[in-house]
């Protein structure tokens, strides 16, 4: 499929990126790997004028550690984090979310930063523009109404990072770059709960870092997907433990994760955490599998995740 | 619209060019330079038809714009062997009869080259993995891993010679 007429530049750093943002009145869009993005272009989602490729900026693509924090820089790729050794010893709900994400050849591509800020999707929504056009605009293309929930006044598209909800369960917070200057925030703060823009950040804001506190944890990801390989998930669980409290957070329904705090676990304690959220999400018929089945297996996947967690290193 | 100029080298070879911003790599290895190995198919990044080895890095070509591989060294299958020459790869994909419709095998040979090149002895779940990144209609993933794993004991065997 043919891209559209748009401008290219590569970034040499952060200030230089913000500035020509605002130099086109923001009609453009921030690339990192283009797993995601460059499909959104080609199928006319997103139209651009221009694309500012964020790959050349050395500081984004650092892995460190500083007081109390790891910090990741938002354009390491996937790969290169899930065999990063302390991903791997402190943080195994990462690596597992990491290892499942997608398939090797595109974690090799993907940064951990454009993981995280792809767009939501639905298939309703993931279309040709002939398809969309034919069918009629829905909501998240700037549409009347919802092609899969009848009257239905918010888009319900599905965010399918595998990553972010293992990072909202080990506390992740994020540090924002922007026009307005700098900020640094918990991760599920960036998330506004509608579909049609998912994200709360501000416009020319570029994710910087990926801040998780520099804490050994337990830790499971437990993925629904058809194939095993490529693809979203049409469900996605991450459960992270130190000591006896925890978070779990649930994705892939809906345009943002929901997020539980364990505290005192014990057999009680984490099935009504099961219960609470298979009575929160709300799947509807915009994915491959029934919204039934996708709402039942929500509580047994919050089950197994952190049964699993638990169950590490015994 | 302005073009840009770019530099790398395809198959070791030096190649200067003239691109549209908004072109893909893959368009430009087979349009410009005829490179018809590289093959085009959802165009989505999705399959890994058009998989190309940039750096030593797998990637899917229909995803990049030509002026991101600026100065990258690059290696389509047009590059890995020759006519009596070939890489094991080639030569295990053709013993093992790992080609069915041919679509895939351009993409699955390189991405099984990558593998190679940073795993020497890639175990079979090791091989599954890596080539669940390509999609092969015809389904014939099982010779697609004997072969994999042949040629993987055979480039054993030569670099130890």
């Amino acid at each position: 499929m043919i891209l559209p007429k748009l401008e290219y530049k590569k970034a040499q750093n952060i200030s230089d990126a913000i500035a020509f943002y605002e130099s086109t009145n923001g009609q453009v869009r921030y690339l990192a790997g283009g797993t995601d993005l460059i499909p959104l272009v080609k199928l006319r989602l997103s139209t651009p004028k221009a694309i500012i490729d964020l790959k050349g900026i050395e500081e984004l693509k650092a892995i460190s550690r500083r007081r109390g924090w790891l910090a990741i820089g938002a354009n390491v790729t996937l790969f290169e984090l899930k065999n990063n050794l302390m991903v791997r010893e402190y943080f195994p709900a990462l690596y597992k979310s990491l290892d499942v994400t997608s398939c090797e050849t595109l974690q090799m591509r993907g940064t951990i930063g454009g993981n995280i800020l792809q767009d939501t999707r639905c298939l309703f929504y993931n279309k040709s523009l002939e398809w969309r056009t034919a069918r009629g605009l829905c909501l998240k293309m700037g549409g009347e109404k919802c092609n899969v929930v009848p009257n239905a006044k918010t888009c319900f598209s599905n965010y399918c990072s595998d990553n972010a909800l293992s990072l909202v369960a080990l506390s992740a917070s994020v540090r924002l770059v922007g026009p307005q200057g700098e900020r640094k925030i918990k991760l599920e703060k960036i998330f506004s709960g509608d579909g049609r823009y998912p994200f709360t950040l501000a416009p020319g804001e570029i994710l910087a870092e990926i801040l998780i506190p520099a804490q050994r944890s337990k830790g499971a990801y437990e993925k629904l997907r058809v194939r095993d390989s490529i693809d979203y998930p049409l469900l996605g669980v991450a459960a992270s433990i130190k000591e006896n409290n925890g978070k779990v957070s649930v994705g892939g329904i809906g345009s943002a994760p929901l997020v539980y705090n364990l505290k005192n676990l014990n057999d009680r304690t984490f099935k009504e955490v099961a219960e609470k959220a298979s009575a929160h999400a709300k799947p509807v018929s915009n994915t491959t599998l029934s919204p039934a089945y996708r709402k039942k297996m929500v509580g047994v996947l919050v089950q197994r995740a952190i049964k699993k967690a638990l169950m590490e290193g015994k | 619209m302005k073009t840009t100029k770019v530099t790398f080298h395809v198959n070791d070879e030096k190649v200067t060019l003239k691109v549209k911003p908004y072109e893909t790599l893959l368009e430009t290895l087979r349009e410009r330079l005829d490179l018809t190995g590289v093959k085009e198919a959802c165009s989505m990044g999705a399959c890994g038809a058009c998989t190309v080895i940039v750096n030593g890095i797998p990637l899917r070509s229909c995803l990049v714009l030509t002026p991101e591989v600026d100065g990258t060294s690059i290696n389509t299958i047009e590059g890995i062997g020759k006519e009596g020459n070939l890489h094991p790869l080639q030569e295990a994909f053709m013993e093992k009869g790992a080609v069915q419709c041919g679509f895939c095998t351009s993409g699955m040979i390189l991405t099984a080259k990558a593998l190679l090149d940073r795993n020497k002895k890639p175990t079979k779940k090791e091989i599954v993995k890596t080539i669940s990144s390509n999609i092969c209609r015809c389904t014939g993933y099982k010779k697609i891993v004997e072969a994999v794993e042949a040629a993987g004991k055979k480039k054993a065997v030569k670099s130890n010679a």
